[in-house]
């Protein structure tokens, strides 16, 4: 259904000449089977998206670069036409779909790239239900696309992508805005389309574990401009960008390697490796004392009266679903946020009652979507910028930067770094002042292994004897890496105060993958594991 | 219709009143609980504030230098603005002079209303979906704005809120740090819909030549120009020529024509026609039939 | 010949435009229900050559990135100046679309600008017989944006913007006065427009008009805010819409 030859790309300077010395894709040659479900995987940055629009002629027409090579789908060489000639035959679905849709009701939605192909409606009719059905749509219809979830918002672009009976369908990290159960739904969906309908689907994710034991192949974009396909298990030698399990499987030399839970726990309980025990920071001084914090919107009680103590040299991870209360809570001690009732004392000072200026040297926070601080047009600009308002020494951001990222060239507009490094950047700039305390709202959206783990690291790197860490998030695997004592949070009452072996242990609630694998008591995360 | 006919046979206030009082009741009658029938009262203030200063304008910036039967007297105030050109303020009004201005108001205010009428009754949003297909393009541009608003509002909201959480300049220099992260999101947004149009097929017209193209503008140009000139000729010659209102016809034709060839060559389909409803057809006579009498009435009058 | 043709119809649309709203100086005939049959024609002629002049602009290869581009800018100024509305004297609108025109053109400014005012029209519900003039006024502005002159020296291009802020706020001032002065002012008062009248003496009760509604002192709100909020977000503005230009491949100016 797919074949690439010698295909060569790569993203072109203003002034015509390559980005990089080895380019993106570099004499990829690849073939892929009609009905052949694929995962495509590899770090962040490496050309997985890349890839899949090369696939459609969104590279280059909408990425702009350089392609050469021949790109021959369904017997048609396509190479360097338009994406609307790719259109009747591949299906395309991105990450954020409300950006992505173009009507606002879903039955507009799903026909729209079937009217624009000219497709007579009785047609369009015919085709319409069995996609309906096996994405299981059929009551949403009618509805406004702003009113679904976004596991249903994802499953109408799918939906969208096939109705004009498109033979490839791509999918550029569908799950990677959607929370647990949307993307299980998503993914799920997915499954059964695969099985059902005979479409060739290539799928670009970073949630591996949740769909490696479906897919007929897995296909990894090296980065360094190679790109390899063959069965799950054998396509794990660079562990830089997989998930946990396949880690483990490579720490302990497993061969192939394990790729379902189930089949990973019994190598264990075969093997039965030795672990050490989880390094816990002790806690320091206190630093915060949060008494009775209320936080009310309407008649809602987003926190209800919260008592908590934070304490120095600790990373505090505040865990629950979505609406249970973490970021309202994370405001509220940033000093900014609503508050009803209750004090939050740093140092004996409310911090809802520190001077803005006062507030922002000491109390440090992330907000979700860390780029919402960046405005200027250039990386040095920012980092100066910070310099100048924090009032420190010229370069002292930049240097904090470069701790936390490594050395990048500052001419790069902001918009153009990776999410990791807008993480760190954001990073650099909040914390010139040395704040006393760090708040972060759930860091690890959108960031791949690799990117997490860096993140993981920044943050060993941040804790000091001076500062609190406070992390939000409902990512099991980074808060069982990173955090010294986990606070469960459930529609705005802390249910649990625990440290992470009982939080995250094989006993609890939510076990993190490592412990539902060993079932082992203690053992939380990775790196606790001796191999 | 009835009404149209009624409204032509005389022009007093009383009908237009009558014609305001329709479109009111239609729209108390039929209006459901959206947005836009919410709006009705807006209109009616609207009409009311216009008669209101149709009338007041009448009696400040007075014209009649003392009629003869007075409705109304007042000091009268001469203003000088510069040398030459004075002002006269109020003085005496008379009866004939009060009510044509009532009439006008009224009959202004009967043409709000029955475009408050159409528009509380018939959403705007479904006919941007039956636009024909040469304004097909402009038609996804606006409504692609009308999906992202509510958005927008949202995103500006969050960074407004996120702002304070970073050192910067305050009051309005800070200005650009609330509008480029909107910004930058949002033509990061365009890209991606774009690209996803694209990959649907967006763009995938029939060919049509360059050459037909340019011919297509061209007649747009011509029906511009010639509706322009037609109706300005009409206006600065005194009497009605024939020339002048050939010209400005046949501009409409060229119009007309230009319209359908825009049209032309786009092999898209629809799927779901925004089919006007006999509800729809009903309503539309009615805004004309009372436009219509609301401008004959005072024609007569 | 591609910029002849653009500019013809950059002018022609323009002059056609004018036109439309400043006939009542024009006026022969004296009859008052001649003038009041041009009322009518009138209100039903801008409609028309509103959509004439956004064909015009539309038609030809409109590529799917210049089509969302302009749909988020005109949503995100339909949403800037619901921002912006209720406080007298404080006009939104304005800038973002002196801005983009700036950038993408004069075409692209027309439809921006008449676009974003039907779109914050349509989100208040606020559609009357005044909106296609008020459309036609602002994609006026827009379209006058697109002949500024660029040029190489920041602070000169900034004067030219800050000098266009100004003179388009007094320009659409006077084309909204001038369009519901027959309508508001009726016939028969000292300074309604008299048809048939010399267009300097109509000129001058236009001007008494003008200040006594306190029209005037609208449009000098509107200059004010709109050369600020040049002045204060130009340089980021035009930085990233340039870079969103070159993304969408938009051919900058005609």
């Amino acid at each position: 259904m797919i074949t690439l030859r010698d295909l060569t790309f790569s993203y072109l300077k203003p002034d015509g000449t390559p980005v990089t010395e080895t380019p993106q894709l570099n004499r990829v040659n690849l073939e892929v089977a009609e009905g052949e479900f694929v995962l495509v995987c590899g770090p962040t940055g490496s050309g997985k998206s890349t890839l899949l629009k090369t696939l459609n002629g969104l590279a280059p027409r909408f990425t702009g670069g350089l392609l050469s090579g021949e790109v021959i789908l369904d017997g048609k060489d396509l190479t360097g036409k338009e994406p609307h000639d790719f259109a009747h035959l591949v299906g395309f679905v991105n990450q954020q779909p409300e950006g992505f849709f173009v009507t606002d009701t879903v039955i507009d939605e799903i026909v729209y790239g079937a009217e624009q192909l000219g497709m007579p409606v009785a047609e369009i009719d015919d085709r319409i239900k069995p996609i309906i059905e096996i994405l299981n749509i059929g009551d949403l219809l009618y509805r406004p696309l702003a009113t679904l979830s976004g596991g249903q918002q994802q499953r109408v672009a799918i939906a969208a992508a096939l109705v004009a009976g498109q033979k490839i369908l791509l999918l550029d990290e569908p799950t990677s805005a959607l929370d647990f159960a949307g993307a299980t739904e998503v993914l799920s969906s997915l499954k059964k389309l695969a099985h059902e309908s005979g479409v060739t689907i290539l799928l670009a994710e970073h949630r591996i574990s949740r769909v490696i034991a479906e897919v007929d192949s897995v296909l990894v974009v090296h980065g360094d401009g190679s790109v390899t396909k063959g069965d799950p298990a054998t396509q794990f030698n660079d562990a830089r960008f997989a998930p946990p399990i396949i880690q483990l499987g490579a720490m302990l030399g497993w061969k192939p390697l394990s790729i379902s839970t189930e089949d990973a726990a019994a190598r264990w309980a075969k093997q039965s490796p030795d672990f050490q025990e989880k390094k816990l920071h002790e806690p320091g001084k206190k630093i915060l004392e949060i008494d009775s914090l209320k936080v009310t919107f309407g008649n809602v009680a987003a926190v209800s009266a919260t008592n908590l103590d934070l304490y120095a040299n600790q990373v505090t991870a505040i865990m629950g679903e979505n609406g249970s209360g973490k970021t309202s809570l994370c405001w509220a001690i940033q000093g900014l946020g609503e508050r009803s009732a209750g004090t939050v004392l740093l140092d004996g000072q409310d911090t809802a009652e520190l001077a803005r200026d006062a507030r922002l040297d000491l109390v440090a926070m992330i907000p979700q979507r860390a780029a919402d601080l960046l405005f200027l047009h250039s990386l040095a600009d920012e980092l100066k910028e910070s310099d100048t308002f924090a009032q420190v020494e010229p370069g002292t951001t930049a240097n904090l930067f470069a701790q936390l990222a490594g050395r990048i060239d500052t001419s790069i507009h902001p918009r153009d770094l990776s999410a990791g490094q807008q993480l760190a950047l954001v990073l650099a700039i909040q914390l010139a002042k040395q704040a006393k305390v760090l708040i972060l709202d759930e860091p690890t959206r959108g960031l791949d292994y690799a990117a997490k783990r860096a993140l993981a690291k920044q943050l060993q790197l941040l804790r000091s004897p001076e500062r609190t860490i406070v992390l939000a998030s409902h990512d099991v695997e980074f808060v069982a890496e990173v955090a010294d004592r986990v606070i469960k949070l459930q529609a705005g009452q802390i249910v649990a105060d625990q440290s992470p072996i009982e939080a995250l242990g094989w006993k609890s609630q939510l076990p993190s993958q490592l412990a539902q694998i060993s079932r082992a008591d203690g053992l939380v995360s990775i790196e606790q594991v001796l191999a | 219709m009835a009404l149209a006919i009624t409204a032509s046979l005389s022009a007093t206030p009383l009908v237009l009143f009558a014609i305001g009082a329709v479109s009111m009741l239609l729209v108390l009658a039929f209006r459901d609980e959206s947005a836009w029938s919410r709006s009705v009262s807006f209109y009616l203030k609207l009409a009311a504030a216009v008669v209101a200063i149709r009338v007041l304008f009448r009696i400040i910036f007075n014209l009649e230098s003392s009629p003869a039967n007075p409705l109304l007297v007042l000091p009268e105030i001469n203003l000088t603005l510069a040398e030459g050109v004075s002002l006269k303020l109020f003085g005496s009004i008379s009866a004939l002079s009060f009510q044509s201005a009532l009439t006008d108001g009224l009959r202004l205010a009967a043409i709000i209303l029955a475009v408050g009428m159409a528009n509380s009754l018939a959403n705007p949003m479904k006919l941007l979906k039956s636009t024909p297909g040469a304004l097909y393009e402009i038609a996804t541009a606006i409504s692609i704005a009308i999906n992202l608003a509510p958005q927008l509002i949202a995103s500006l909201n969050r960074v407004r809120r996120v702002r304070g959480l970073r050192g910067q300049s305050k009051g309005i220099r800070a200005l650009p740090g609330l509008v480029i992260p909107v910004l930058e999101d949002t033509i990061d947004q365009s890209m991606s819909l774009a690209a996803s149009m694209s990959a649907r097929g967006f763009g995938r017209k029939g060919q049509r030549s360059k050459m037909a193209l340019k011919i297509t503008r061209f007649t747009g140009l011509a029906a511009i120009t010639m509706i322009a000139v037609g109706v300005f000729l009409l206006l600065i010659t005194p009497t009605t020529q024939v020339l002048d209102l050939s010209i400005a016809i046949a501009g409409l034709a060229f119009a007309v024509v230009y319209i359908k060839m825009s049209a032309l060559g786009s092999l898209r389909t629809k799927y779901r026609k925004q089919a006007f409803q006999s509800g729809d057809y009903c309503l539309f006579a009615l805004t004309a039939a009372l436009l219509v009498s609301a401008f004959t009435g005072v024609l007569q009058f | 010949m591609k910029n002849l043709v653009s500019r013809l119809s950059v002018t022609i649309a323009g002059v056609a435009s004018l036109l439309m709203f400043s006939w009542p100086l024009f006026i022969a005939s004296s009859s008052v229900s001649e003038a009041t049959t041009a009322q009518t024609v009138f209100i039903v002629l801008m409609p028309l050559t509103l959509l004439l002049v956004l064909l015009e602009f539309a038609t030809g290869e409109i590529s799917s990135r210049q089509l969302a581009l302009l749909g988020v800018l005109i949503a995100l100024n339909a949403v800037i100046r619901l921002l912006g509305a209720g406080t007298a004297g404080i006009e939104t609108a304005f800038f973002l679309v002196i801005l983009a025109a700036y950038v993408f053109g004069s075409g692209f400014g027309f439809i921006l600008g008449a676009s974003s005012i039907f779109v914050s029209a349509l989100l208040t519900g606020g559609i009357g017989p005044w909106l296609p003039f008020q459309m036609m006024g602002v994609g006026l502005v827009g379209l006058g944006a697109g002949t500024i002159p660029h040029s190489s020296n920041k602070n000169l291009s900034k004067l030219y913007l800050v000098l266009y802020s100004i003179i388009s706020s007094f320009f659409y001032g006077s084309l909204m006065t001038l369009w519901n002065w027959p309508y508001l002012a009726g016939t028969g008062t000292s300074i309604s427009y008299v048809a048939g009248d010399p267009i300097l003496d109509n000129l001058v009760r236009f001007f008494q008009y003008e200040l006594v509604t306190g029209g005037f002192f609208w449009d000098i709100g509107r200059a004010v805010t709109t050369s600020v909020l040049v002045l204060l977000t130009g340089t980021a503005l035009i930085a990233t819409l340039n870079r969103a230009a070159i993304r969408a491949g938009v051919i900058r100016r005609g």
